[in-house]
C-alpha cells in the first residue's frame, strides 16, 4: 500500500509540516516527516467523509490534524471504518446517471408538493384558521383599491339599498343549506380603470362596480355575479392564494437559495406561471358555486353566461388599462361551461 | 543574496486558489436537493454543511484549505427554533394587535444576540491549518449596529447610510480573530462617504441608461449597477483589513463582477434553476481568486487560541432574517 502525502498541522501553530501516513502492521497509522513521528492507532483517527474532490481532513486524537488531496488513499486506509451512509452518498454524488436519477425524483416530489401537496395543505389552513384572520388583510385590500382605483359609488341610495338587499337576501338562501356566510358584505364603487366588475377580497367582502350594475340588464344577472363572488369567499381562495403563494416561494428560496438574492429571484420567477394555474383553478371551483346556486334558484346558466360575454365584450382590449380578468379561464370557455351546465 | 531572494519570495502577494468544479458541484448540489425535498426539509441542515465543507475544502491559501466544521444538528436545532418563532408570530399576531407588537418587539430585542450567535457560530466553525477563526464582538456591538440602521438612517434620509456602513464593517472585523491574531480596519467613515459619493453618480447613470433604453436595459444597468456597488465597497474593505502584519488586497472589477453576474442570470433563467451550482462555482472562483494577501516576511505562524463550542441558533436566525455581514 502505498503511502498517502499530507500536511500536519498540530493545533498550536499554523506551521505546515510535509508528512507521509501510513498504515503498519499493528493498524497504527505513522505520521512521519519533517521533524515528525507519530503513531496512532487508526481506529482513533476521525477521517472526514468524502466530498466531490475537496480536501480531506483526518484528525487525530490530541487534536493535531493531517490535510490531504488524496481523496483515494484516505478510502483506502479508512475502508473499514468509513460509516457506510458515507460512502453510499459519495457513490450516488460520483456518477452523472445517479445525479440525474436525483435531478428526477427531486422535480417529480417538487411538482407534486407545488400542483398537490401546498394547495391541499393550504386548503387545510385556510379553513382552520378562524375568519377574524382574514379581517386585516381584507380591509388593507379595499383601502388599497380605493385609494388608487375606486372611487364612491354614484348609483342612487334606494338602488344600492335593493342591492345589498338582493346580497343578503342570497346569504340568508345560501346560510339556509350550509354554515358560513355572516360577516360578508356587499361594497359598491365606481370601477375606474378596473371598469365593469366584481372582486371578491378576504374577510368575506364582495366590491361590485357601478359600471358592471349598469351593464347587466337585470338582477338576476347581479345575481349570477354575486354568486360566483360568495363562492369565492365560502371556498377562502383569497387566504389559500395567499397560502399557496408565499409557501411556493419560500420553497423554491430555500432549496435554491445558496446564492445571492439576486439569482434566487430569477429562479422564483416560474412561480409566476404557476399563480395563474392557481387562479384559474379557483375561478373553476367558484364558477361551478354559481352555477349550482342559480340552479338551486331555478335561474337558467344562460343568465350567467350572457353577463360573462357582456364584460367580456366590454372589456378594454388596451394594454394600460389592469387586465383584472386575466388570470380567469379564457371566457368563451367559462360560457360553454355554464351553457353546458343546463 | 539567498536571503534577499527569500525576502522577495516571502514579499510576493499570495493569492486564494478555488478548485471547486461546476460539473462536480452539480453532482453534489442535486443529490443535496433531493435528499431535502424527499426528507421535508430536515436533511437541508446536513445539505448546508456538505455544500460549505466542499467550497471551505476547495479554497486554498497556499496550498493549505479552509475547513468548516458546523454540526448538522446544531444547524437543524437552529432551523427549528427559527421556523418556530415565525410560525408563532405569523399565527399570534392575528389575535390581537397588541399581542403581535409585543411578540415583534420581543424578537426585535432577541436580535442582536441572534445575529452575535451567527457571527460567532460562523467564525469558531471555520478553520484554517488546523487554527480557527474567532468573533468577539458582543451583543452590546451588534445592537449599537442595528440601533444606527433602524433609527438613524431613516431620521437623515439615508445619509447616515455610508457611516452605518463602516460601522458594520469595522465591528466585524475589529473583533474577528484567526488563532490569538486579531483583525484590523483601518478605513475611516470618510473613505466610505467618498465611495457613496461615487456610487450615487453611478446610480444616476443607471437611472439615465435604463430610461434612455425605455426598460429594456433595467436588467443588464441594474446588474451593472450592482457590480459597481459591490466591487467598490469589497476593495475599500479588503484593502483596509490586516491580520498582524498581513494586508489584504481585492481584484475585483466592475467589468468581472457585470460580466459574471449577467451570464449568471442568464443560465439560471434559461435552465431553470439546474444551472445555479454552476452560477455558484463561477461566483466563488472570481471572488476569491481576486483576494490577496500580501506581508513583508511571509506568512507567519499563528498560536491558536482556545475555543468553546456555542449553538447554531444565531447563524440559522441570520441567515433567514438576511442579516449576512459577509466576509
Amino acid at each position: 500500500m502505498s503511502a498517502i502525502l499530507a500536511r500536519y498541522f498540530d493545533g498550536k501553530s499554523s506551521v505546515a509540516r510535509q508528512v507521509s501516513l501510513a498504515l503498519d502492521a499493528q493498524r497504527a497509522l505513522r505520521v512521519r516527516g519533517d521533524g515528525i513521528d507519530l503513531s496512532y492507532p487508526i481506529s482513533a483517527v476521525r477521517a472526514s467523509d468524502r466530498i466531490g474532490s475537496s480536501r480531506r481532513y483526518l484528525t487525530f486524537p490530541d487534536g493535531s490534524q493531517c490535510e490531504t488531496g488524496d481523496n483515494d488513499g484516505v478510502d483506502r486506509l479508512f475502508a473499514a471504518q468509513q460509516p457506510a451512509a458515507a460512502r453510499l452518498l459519495h457513490r450516488w454524488e460520483s456518477g452523472l446517471r445517479y445525479a440525474l436519477a436525483a435531478a428526477a425524483i427531486t422535480l417529480a416530489v417538487a411538482a407534486a408538493a407545488i400542483f398537490w401537496g401546498i394547495p391541499a395543505l393550504a386548503k387545510q389552513v385556510a379553513f382552520a384558521l378562524p375568519a377574524s384572520t382574514e379581517k386585516l388583510l381584507g380591509q388593507d385590500a379595499l383601502a388599497t383599491l380605493d385609494r388608487f382605483i375606486f372611487a364612491p359609488s354614484r348609483l342612487p341610495a334606494e338602488r344600492q339599498e335593493a342591492l345589498r338587499r338582493l346580497h343578503s337576501a342570497m346569504l340568508a338562501e345560501l346560510s339556509a343549506g350550509r354554515g358560513g356566510g355572516s360577516g360578508y358584505r356587499l361594497e359598491l364603487r365606481a370601477g375606474g380603470r378596473a371598469g365593469p366588475n366584481a372582486f371578491a377580497l378576504p374577510a368575506g367582502i364582495i366590491v361590485m362596480t357601478d359600471e358592471l350594475v349598469a351593464l347587466s340588464r337585470d338582477d338576476q344577472e347581479i345575481e349570477a355575479v354575486l354568486a360566483h363572488e360568495i363562492g369565492h369567499l365560502r371556498q377562502r381562495h383569497i387566504l389559500r392564494h395567499v397560502l399557496q403563494d408565499s409557501v411556493t416561494v419560500l420553497l423554491i428560496a430555500v432549496t435554491l437559495g445558496d446564492l445571492t438574492s439576486l439569482t434566487t429571484l430569477a429562479a422564483t420567477a416560474p412561480t409566476l406561471l404557476l399563480q395563474a394555474k392557481f387562479s384559474r383553478d379557483f375561478e373553476r371551483e367558484a364558477d361551478e358555486f354559481a352555477l349550482g346556486y342559480l340552479a338551486r334558484r331555478g335561474i337558467s346558466p344562460e343568465v350567467f353566461a350572457a353577463i360573462l360575454q357582456r364584460m367580456e365584450d366590454v372589456r378594454p382590449g388596451g394594454k394600460d388599462a389592469p387586465d383584472f380578468l386575466s388570470s380567469h379561464p379564457g371566457t368563451r370557455e367559462r360560457i360553454a361551461r355554464a351553457r353546458g351546465a343546463r | 543574496m539567498e536571503q534577499n531572494t527569500a525576502a522577495q519570495q516571502a514579499a510576493a502577494p499570495v493569492a486564494l486558489q478555488f478548485t471547486g468544479a461546476a460539473g462536480e458541484y452539480f453532482r453534489i448540489w442535486i443529490v443535496n436537493l433531493c435528499l431535502s425535498v424527499l426528507t421535508l426539509g430536515i436533511y437541508s441542515a446536513w445539505a448546508k454543511v456538505r455544500r460549505k465543507r466542499y467550497f471551505y475544502g476547495c479554497t486554498l491559501l497556499e496550498g493549505a484549505a479552509f475547513e468548516y466544521l458546523g454540526n448538522p444538528v446544531a444547524v437543524l436545532k437552529g432551523r427549528i427554533i427559527v421556523v418556530v418563532a415565525f410560525a408563532a408570530y405569523a399565527l399570534l399576531k392575528e389575535i390581537h394587535w397588541l399581542v403581535g407588537a409585543a411578540l415583534f418587539f420581543a424578537v426585535a430585542a432577541a436580535l442582536p444576540w441572534v445575529i452575535q450567535r451567527a457571527l460567532q457560530f460562523n467564525a469558531r466553525n471555520s478553520t484554517h491549518r488546523n487554527v480557527r477563526f474567532g468573533f468577539r464582538g458582543t451583543k452590546m456591538d451588534i445592537f449599537a449596529v442595528l440601533l444606527i440602521g433602524a433609527l438613524l438612517i431613516p431620521v437623515t434620509l439615508g445619509l447616515a447610510y455610508p457611516f452605518y456602513l463602516a460601522m458594520k464593517r469595522r465591528i466585524f472585523v475589529d473583533n474577528s480573530s484567526y488563532g490569538n491574531q486579531s483583525f484590523a480596519f483601518s478605513a475611516t467613515t470618510g473613505d466610505y462617504y467618498l465611495a457613496a459619493m461615487k456610487l450615487s453618480l453611478a446610480f444616476f447613470g443607471f437611472l439615465v441608461g435604463s430610461l434612455i433604453t425605455v426598460g429594456i436595459g433595467l436588467l443588464p444597468f441594474y446588474l451593472l449597477l450592482r457590480a459597481y456597488a459591490e466591487t467598490s465597497f469589497a476593495r475599500l474593505a479588503w484593502r483596509n483589513t490586516h491580520l498582524g502584519e498581513i494586508r489584504f488586497d481585492c481584484g475585483w472589477t466592475t467589468g468581472g463582477l457585470f460580466g459574471l453576474y449577467f451570464l449568471n442570470t442568464l443560465g439560471i433563467l434559461a435552465s431553470f434553476g439546474l444551472l445555479v451550482p454552476w452560477a455558484a462555482i463561477r461566483t466563488a472562483r472570481y471572488k476569491l481568486e481576486r483576494i490577496t494577501l500580501h506581508s513583508a516576511n511571509g506568512l507567519g505562524s499563528f498560536l491558536a487560541s482556545a475555543q468553546d463550542g456555542v449553538g447554531a441558533v444565531g447563524d440559522e436566525a441570520g441567515e433567514l432574517l438576511g442579516f449576512d455581514f459577509g466576509l
